[in-house]
């Protein structure tokens, strides 16, 4: 096992070196360059020469591969450079940004948990036919929803025609409440499919038929076992969906107005501010990485059968 | 020259633009809110449209940068936006000599920054240094507003004089716009990159920046201790409000929703299409004019495209300002008259010369040699009648105006591409003529000086001439409009500078560089309690005299 | 799913490849189980009602002009933002458009562009996952962490790069969001081969002497294929909606192409004044994605 752990962390290491060296070649191939973005802007009137003791001050036109050794060494060091639109080191603009983003995506991915098993237990236990199968169709129609319309029909509904939640100037509580749902629907979908699923593979189990012979009834039955099966899928889709996440809160940070790493990746973008962009990109990649290497650890101790059996059903 | 006669010049020509200003719905609006006396307190929710870029004040003149400097910087004098008349704030009075080369200030005693440094003469000298010469070192470039700037002298704690290596007439006017706020030394020392800050911005004025959460939201708060407003107001005192939220809300139906339903107070750029919908529910619209170059698309004759005046004319006859107006805009967007306001000094009316006549523009392209193509398209010599414009985010509906423009073009067989691209991509390609042989411009600033801002090529240089900020510029260079512009910049007579600014009005639409299109305000819009909101000659709002009606 | 179960059981490291498969490609196999439960009785009619759609929205994009006598792009002046009536079925646009008729002008370049999207995951995605999945040693390993640093960045970020990179235009957003894709294909690709080598005949068809393409082509592709089809249908839908993503945050194709995600990126800015501007192509978009997940659905039942 301990040989199988520090292969897999050798890989998750080179995995990451391979996104941040991808990525430096993807943002240095960007047309534009974020001083040139910046301060050529006819705003500011400046003329070539100062333009290009900026660029000298930046060292920006220093051979690419110097850059690079650059980046790599400030990165292991842990500095990540200066965000030439923001004016300040990155690490500022992460840690200003961080903590918002993480709280939004937490509790998105909680509330996308709740409602995911919310509906998959209607979906079989629900007292209508029609009701269970409106619950089936839920996912699909929440996955074909684009997040940037739900939001801005979310704000409309509930802020402005039913003025219950304020989206400007709310209470820390109340400012959540909106952006949290947005981020939560698309992603309860995939959830709920997979819960879905789980219930029907162990409804269709011989056991539960014995189960049921010997007198346990239905609900029972389906807590006890499905319970057990869903965390491994609920874990599964946690890694990945870290990616939709990140995407999702773009989206919803830039409807809702609110401050965190999504505002700060759509700027990034746009002024190709590349030493922000670098930095994003490790950190997901570094987050990314470190779920699922700990997804990978703890499928053995939620999955008995993983560490005894063999492979002998197939 | 005693300060009254350098007074008398300037009251001559705000007198020009006074009539028009009157009738302009605005000013009504203000002016029935002075009846009952104004409260104290209170928190004002302010909705911007963007982030600020950088408060370094001569970056004043991008409009969210603006909307901030103009609450917490001074400046040496304060234009009437009425009359456009220049008058006493931080300055008490001030001499100018006969040929506009040398100007003094004598400073109103007792005002200090924020940080509690006095302003005094040295402070004001060092603003304008910085200003007037930029510094290379730290990377703070030259203010468009100074001209001709050569030095600074103190002549004792609060008197100041400055020279200038050529006349600098509109100097007097630069010293009342944003671009001029007045900052502490220690801001002053700060490098460009770290003015994005708006806590590091140390000014003297009602309001200072108590917390910003970058590119999102700003908390203004009352200087307790402000008792120096512009002479002419009767406020002289701490602002009324106790606070200002600045939040960044770029989605256009957030803004207007929030207002309408009682969540922010004051909005900056409701389109024209809201208008309506907040009159009938009480709400108020201003839209200031901006007094400056007005909404127009220009041409880069650098391109071989558009480098025949011929195709330049025939676009500007083709080009259907009034259906524009009406199908996008509303009464608070005049359509243009000339490449600058009616409000402007020294606007000239050419409204003769920008005649919408789809023949006229067919006979032009013909003879210029573009024949109608198989395709539909004007084609020469095998090319294409083929440009591109990059749309301008902050002008109001620009997007929709640029494909108007080329459904209009279409009809006599020029193609215009309007591409949107990513904020980075676009500022490179719109400074390369190849590229961008079209491109939408504005600027606002009440003095003649504008124009060349506009066009000069070490300012804005929306022509693309050489010599300027693009590199990718091969040759084109118009030394008649730059003689022009730079006598306009230097030309100690007004009312001899008034005629060179109507020479070169008449000039740039007898070339056809640009097709102006409409007068573009700023509009705002604020909930009916709001009362008291002011706005500089060219369009920011001052919320000093502010103050907030208790709700019904 | 017992299969790929089956083949995670047998090694560690491919644990990863259960979970990253389930992830992508679990709207494609998840409702294969359900639909084993509910059995084959009869043809849904939800699924008919899919085809329609489909249909309805192919037929917009190959002769639009059958179904309006508008223009999709050229508007008339002065006739703006007027509300739906019997002369404009869903109102006109901020510039005198027709919305109906840019929705059906604007199904070619959706549409277009959500294959455009799905050909460039499925061709590159399902050859990276065949080879890896059939070559198995060092080369599987390569190819599937290269297929983790692909999903290691963050995918917005990625397309959003590429557009810049590409330039602005339906086909460059369409190429974006479909390398973004490659990753699921490649992985569902390879567990489908991982499986289907593991089952008997294919065994037995090695064991008979046959050569490795040989085997590949005959036996293991075919097999694997439905899955992939299943999740190609089902991208269909997630590719649209992220172009209109990308249109949202001021990516899209210029103007005036009429492109759902724009129409709906675009009308939003109105809603306050013309709600029908974002709210009609949004509904047409859902109906559209609703409609693809169903037959992408349709496929795992094929499966069974």
């Amino acid at each position: 096992m301990s040989k199988y752990m520090i292969g897999r962390i050798g890989q998750a290491a080179v995995v990451l070196w391979a996104a941040f060296t991808v990525s430096f070649v993807l943002l240095q191939a960007l047309p534009g360059d974020a001083i040139l973005i910046k301060f050529l802007n006819p705003e500011l009137g400046l003329g070539p020469e100062q333009i290009a003791d900026i660029r000298a001050s930046y060292a920006a036109d220093s051979p690419i591969l110097t850059q690079y050794l650059h980046a790599v060494a400030n990165f292991l060091s842990g500095n990540f450079g200066y965000s030439v639109q923001a004016g300040v080191p990155v690490s500022d603009v992460l840690i200003a940004n961080l903590p918002p983003t993480v709280w939004l995506a937490t509790l998105g991915f909680l509330l996308a948990v709740i409602v995911a098993v919310t509906l998959s237990v209607v979906s079989v236990l629900g007292p209508f036919s029609w009701l269970r199968s409106a619950m089936r169709s839920v996912p699909s129609l929440f996955v074909s929803t684009p997040v940037f319309w739900l939001g801005i029909l979310l704000i409309q509904i509930f802020s402005f025609q039913l003025k219950l939640i304020p989206v400007i100037n709310p209470g820390p509580w109340q400012a959540l409440v909106l952006p949290v749902l947005t981020l939560a629907i698309p992603i309860s979908a995939p959830l709920a499919q997979i819960l879905m699923r789980n219930i029907d593979d162990v409804l269709t189990e011989p056991f539960i038929a014995v189960a049921r012979a010997k007198g346990a009834s239905r609900s029972w039955v389906l807590w006890k076992h499905v319970a057990k099966n869903a965390v491994l899928p609920t874990l599964t889709i946690a890694g990945i969906l870290f990616g939709e996440l990140l995407a999702g809160a773009v989206v919803t940070e830039a409807v809702f107005g609110l401050n965190g790493i999504g505002g700060v990746t759509q700027r990034a973008v746009g002024n190709q501010d590349i030493a922000v962009l670098q930095a994003l990109v490790v950190f997901s990649a570094a987050a990314f990485v470190v779920i699922n290497l700990v997804v990978d650890l703890l499928y053995p101790v939620f999955d008995p059968r993983l560490r005894h059996k063999g492979g002998a059903l197939a | 020259m005693s300060l009254k006669g350098s007074l008398k010049n300037k009251a001559g020509l705000a007198a020009l633009v006074g009539v028009s200003l009157l009738a302009s719905g605005w000013t009504k609006s203000v002016a029935a809110e002075q009846s009952p006396a104004p409260a104290t307190g209170g928190t004002l929710v302010y909705l911007e449209q963007q982030a600020h870029t950088n408060l370094y004040p001569p970056a004043g003149g991008f409009y969210p940068n603006g909307g901030i400097l103009n609450q917490i910087t001074d400046k040496l004098t304060y234009q009437n936006p009425q009359t456009l008349e220049i008058e006493p704030w931080i300055a008490e009075s001030w001499t100018v000599n006969a040929d506009a080369t040398e100007y003094t200030f004598k400073i109103r005693p007792g005002v200090t920054f924020s940080d509690g440094t006095p302003l005094d003469a040295a402070a004001v000298a060092k603003n304008y240094d910085t200003f007037g010469r930029g510094n290379k070192e730290l990377k703070l470039p030259i203010s468009e507003v100074i001209n001709n700037y050569d030095r600074s002298e103190i002549i004792d704690a609060l008197t100041v004089k400055f020279y200038f290596k050529r006349p600098s007439p509109g100097f007097l006017q630069g010293t009342s716009v944003i671009g001029s706020g007045l900052v502490s030394p220690a801001t002053l020392a700060l490098p460009y990159e770290a003015l994005g800050d708006a806590t590091k911005i140390i000014g003297s004025g009602p309001f200072v920046v108590a917390s910003e959460t970058l590119g999102r939201e700003l908390t203004l708060t009352a200087r307790k201790d402000y008792k120096w407003g512009p002479a002419r107001l009767a406020h002289q005192g701490r602002a009324y409000l106790d606070t200002i939220k600045l939040i960044v809300t770029p989605e256009d139906s957030v803004r207007i929703g929030a207002l309408l339903a009682g969540q922010a107070d004051f909005i900056r750029q409701i389109q024209a299409y809201d208008e309506k919908q907040v009159e009938d529910e009480g709400y108020r619209i201003y839209a200031p004019s901006t007094r400056g170059v007005n909404n127009s698309v220009v041409f880069r004759p650098d391109n071989t495209l558009v480098s025949d005046v011929r195709v330049r004319r025939a676009l500007l006859h083709a080009t259907n300002t009034d259906e524009i107006v009406s199908t996008l805009f509303s009464h608070n967007y005049p359509k243009a008259t000339s490449i600058i306001a009616k409000t402007a000094l020294g606007y000239k009316d050419l409204s003769s010369n920008l005649i919408y006549n789809l023949d006229k523009a067919r006979t032009l392209l013909d003879e210029a040699g573009w024949k109608t193509g198989s395709n539909g398209l004007r084609q020469k010599d095998g090319q294409s009648l083929e440009l591109t414009a990059y749309e301008s985010l902050p002008q109001p509906q620009n997007k929709e105006t640029l494909q108007l423009v080329a459904q209009q073009w279409a009809k006599v067989g020029v193609k215009l591409n309007v591409l949107t691209g990513d904020s980075g991509t676009a500022t490179i390609n719109n400074l390369d003529p190849s590229k961008a042989p079209v491109s939408p411009a504005m600027v606002g600033r009440a003095d003649p000086d504008v124009i060349k801002s506009q066009y000069y090529p070490t300012n804005r240089n929306v022509l693309l001439q050489k010599g300027g900020n693009s590199d990718k510029v091969k040759s084109f260079v118009d030394e008649k409009l730059n003689g022009l512009l730079e006598n306009l910049a230097s030309e100690p007579n007004q009312a001899k500078r008034l005629s060179i600014a109507g020479d070169i009005q008449t000039y740039v639409i007898d070339q056809a560089y640009a097709i102006p299109i409409f007068e573009e305000p700023q509009a705002f819009a604020s909930a009916p309690y709001v009362n008291g909101i002011a706005f500089e000659a060219v369009g920011r709002p001052s919320f000093y005299s502010v103050w907030i009606a208790p709700r019904s | 799913m017992t299969g790929l179960n089956s083949t995670v059981r047998t090694e560690g490291p491919a644990l990863q490849d259960l979970s990253s498969t389930l992830r992508r490609s679990d709207h494609a196999l998840l409702h294969s189980a359900l639909l084993r439960w509910r059995a084959l009785r009869r043809v849904s009619a939800g699924l008919v009602l899919s085809w329609l759609v489909i249909a309805t929205v192919i037929l917009w994009a190959i002769f639009p002009a059958w179904f309006t006598s508008y223009s999709g792009t050229v508007g008339v002046a002065r006739q703006q933002l007027r509300a739906p009536s019997a002369e404009h079925w869903l109102g006109t646009d901020a510039l005198g458009r027709d919305l109906l008729a840019r929705l059906i002008y604007g199904a070619g370049n959706s549409l277009s562009g959500a294959l455009v999207a799905v050909a460039v995951g499925l061709v590159v995605g399902t050859a990276l996952g065949l080879v890896a999945g059939s070559a198995r040693g060092k080369v599987d390993s390569v190819i599937m962490r290269g297929v983790d640093v692909l999903l290691s960045i963050p995918q917005l970020l990625l397309s959003l790069s590429i557009v810049i990179l590409l330039g602005f235009g339906t086909v460059n957003a369409a190429i974006a969001v479909g390398i973004t894709s490659i990753a699921s294909f490649a992985r569902l690709a390879r567990s489908e081969v991982v499986r289907v080598r593991a089952s008997d005949y294919v065994e037995a068809a090695f064991g008979s002497g046959g050569t490795f393409s040989r085997v590949l082509l005959r036996h293991v592709l075919p097999n694997s294929l439905t899955s992939v089809v299943g999740l190609a249908a089902l991208q269909f839908g997630a590719a649209i909606l992220a172009i209109s993503t990308l249109g949202f945050l001021g990516y899209g194709a210029p103007p005036p192409t009429p492109e759902w995600g724009l129409l709906i990126a675009e009308g939003r800015n109105y809603i306050a004044r013309a709600w029908w501007l974002t709210t009609a192509p949004g509904v047409v978009l859902i109906l559209v994605v609703l409609a693809a997940n169903r037959i992408s659905l349709s496929f795992g039942k094929i499966r069974l």
